[in-house]
């Protein structure tokens, strides 16, 4: 709640910076502002309290997850920092992140389905205008009508959901709808069934699952860099830990009724995801393809109803959102000076920028799942989780999958080693650098070291 | 509530729905003349491009009134409790408004109040 609060005063603080005038030390603000969030995160560890008559309910869950979005969006701040310095708007705009971020911390821990109605739409409706912001570029204003239409559809799905959820259990607490659930014979019946099917369809347009994904790669590619890599990393984490918290504890009673769906929809998003990754040449586009494949695995996390579920996909949420960010950092800085975001401006990087190069591989190595990277622990606990409830054909499939994307990820690393000299010097700041090798290097102790955060839920 | 009473609901939507447009297709007398296929029946003929830019103006003064219109509507059930909640719905509410009026603060200081 304190960390709400800070995170709330700070967006209204960058939001006025303009207007009254202290637009010059508006960063340090932000960043001052971010850090004391992130310490206020920690009062409830191990306390689990609930606020505002159980509609938010802080518990080690959601201030992990917490956490981990306010870091990002830490890192985030340090690799944009020119983030639209033509234009006059960079304040509102970093206002607008602070917005997002209230909503992304809103959607770990709701505990009611009003506040996650409005923890979704306050996470998105700063993003649909973020997505926009680049207003003279018309791929970015495709990009926000694309994002805002279809959100905007798939917000009403999960509306619909919410209230037959509610004519049947006359609740909108999850608690007493799980009890609800629980209680009533054949587990609530067709209104139930209808109910969970929609919000389920509902939040799989936000996390971009198959078949539900075709505005991602659009929304992607077209919006500027520095937002596709919000979207791919602080939303998508966001839009998941809620997905997990709702159905893993609020409808995991009814199970029956989800999860073989889950399980088509995450073999279906893994499939379409990598197979169609391999054919892309810009490296934006391909990153966000990848994404619609991590969402697939992510998947995978919730319909392995266990006890181990939780940390699976807590571990999958920080290492995909380290190497997804880190990866977009060297796009930001590299795309900066080839102008375009294709595979082949990273040709000979390797030779040129040999730092840049490495966060680059260690970036890759993460996404593609090879030890000793935290993505590969994290690939081993969703399977895991996955194994424990033998869904054996569905590990199957993501096996293989992982393994189409050793194949696109592996070509951004050659093209680093090529024996040609296009890279240019690319002009950094030593806090830059210290970022991007901060992370890569989060991503590897995690790989190292998995049981530092696998063992804390 | 069973699955009967649900396939009913959407059976009688559709019936109710299409019947009535079925049963217009087969009682409404029609006439055709040139008139008829003109975009308006009613009205002068439009000079030059109909579809107008509107002055974004417009928009920006709808959404600030119905930030406040919308305020309004809060204001109501508020005011039924006022007296059982007390003092911290007054002050609660006083909160509400409070941001709200540095929204409009920063419409106006941007501009958006500004007439074009």
């Amino acid at each position: 709640m304190t960390t709400l609060i800070i995170l709330s005063a700070l967006g209204l603080v960058v939001l006025f910076s303009e207007i009254f005038g202290y637009k010059k030390i508006v960063l340090p603000f932000i960043f001052a502002g971010l850090v004391a969030a992130l310490a206020a995160s920690f009062i409830d560890w191990n306390i689990g309290k609930h606020y505002l008559n159980e509609m938010m309910i802080v518990d080690n869950y959601s201030i992990a997850f917490t956490v981990l979005m306010i870091a990002i969006t830490i890192v985030w701040f340090i690799i944009s920092p020119g983030f639209f310095r033509d234009q006059g708007s960079r304040v509102d705009h970093f206002a607008l992140i602070i917005f997002a971020l209230i909503g992304a911390q809103l959607l770990t821990s709701f505990g009611n389905m009003i506040m996650l109605f409005l923890a979704v739409e306050i996470l998105s409706i700063p993003m649909y205008i973020l997505a926009g912001s680049n207003k003279s570029n018309l791929a970015s204003n495709e990009a926000a009508l694309k994002y805002f239409l279809m959100g905007a559809f798939a917000t009403g799905f999960l509306l619909f959901g919410i209230a037959l959820i509610y004519g049947q259990t006359g609740s909108f607490n999850l608690q007493q709808i799980s009890e609800a659930l629980t209680t009533q014979q054949d587990g609530g019946g067709v209104m139930a069934v209808a109910g969970v099917l929609l919000i389920m369809v509902g939040l799989f347009f936000k996390v971009s699952a198959a078949p539900f994904h075709f505005w991602a790669p659009d929304v992607y590619t077209g919006a500027p860099t520095e937002i596709t890599a919000f979207m791919s990393t602080v939303v998508k984490t966001a839009a998941f830990a809620g997905f997990f918290r709702l159905f893993a504890t609020c409808f995991s009673a009814s199970a029956s009724i989800w999860v073989n769906t889950i399980m088509v929809v995450s073999a279906l998003t893994i499939i379409v995801g990598n197979i169609t990754a391999v054919y892309q040449t810009s490296f934006k586009r391909m990153l966000a393809y990848s994404s619609i494949a991590h969402a697939g695995y992510m998947l995978m996390a919730i319909i392995s109803l266990n006890g181990y579920a939780q940390q699976s996909i807590l571990f999958y949420a920080v290492a995909y959102s380290v190497s997804s960010i880190a990866a977009f950092g060297i796009l930001l800085a590299v795309s900066h000076i080839t102008k375009n975001d294709d595979v082949a401006s990273f040709n000979g990087l390797a030779k040129k920028n040999p730092l840049l190069a490495f966060v680059t591989l260690l970036a890759m190595l993460s996404l593609a799942g090879i030890p000793p990277m935290a993505g590969f622990f994290a690939k081993y606990y969703i399977f895991t989780a996955a194994l424990q409830q033998h869904y054996t054909w569905l590990v199957l499939i993501a096996v293989l999958g992982s393994l189409i994307g050793v194949f696109y990820y592996f070509r951004v690393i050659i093209a680093l080693f090529k024996n040609e000299n296009s890279a240019a010097e690319i002009p950094m700041t030593g806090i830059y650098k210290a970022a991007l090798l901060f992370i890569s290097l989060v991503a590897l102790v995690f790989g190292i070291m998995p049981g530092l955060l696998a063992g804390l839920l | 509530m069973g699955a009967g009473s649900l396939i009913m609901l959407i059976i009688c939507g559709v019936i109710f729905s299409g019947g009535t447009i079925l049963v217009s297709k087969f009682f409404v007398p029609r006439t055709y003349n040139s008139q008829k296929h003109e975009a308006y029946e009613c009205g002068v003929p439009t000079r030059g491009d109909s579809r107008v830019q509107y002055n974004v103006g417009y928009y920006l003064f709808a959404l600030i009134f119905l930030v406040f219109d919308v305020e309004i509507v809060f204001l109501y059930p508020w005011a039924t409790v006022l007296r059982e909640v007390g003092m911290i719905a007054f002050v609660e509410i006083l909160f509400f408004i409070s941001i709200l009026f540095l929204g409009l603060l920063y419409a106006w200081k941007k501009g958006a109040l500004k007439w074009q």
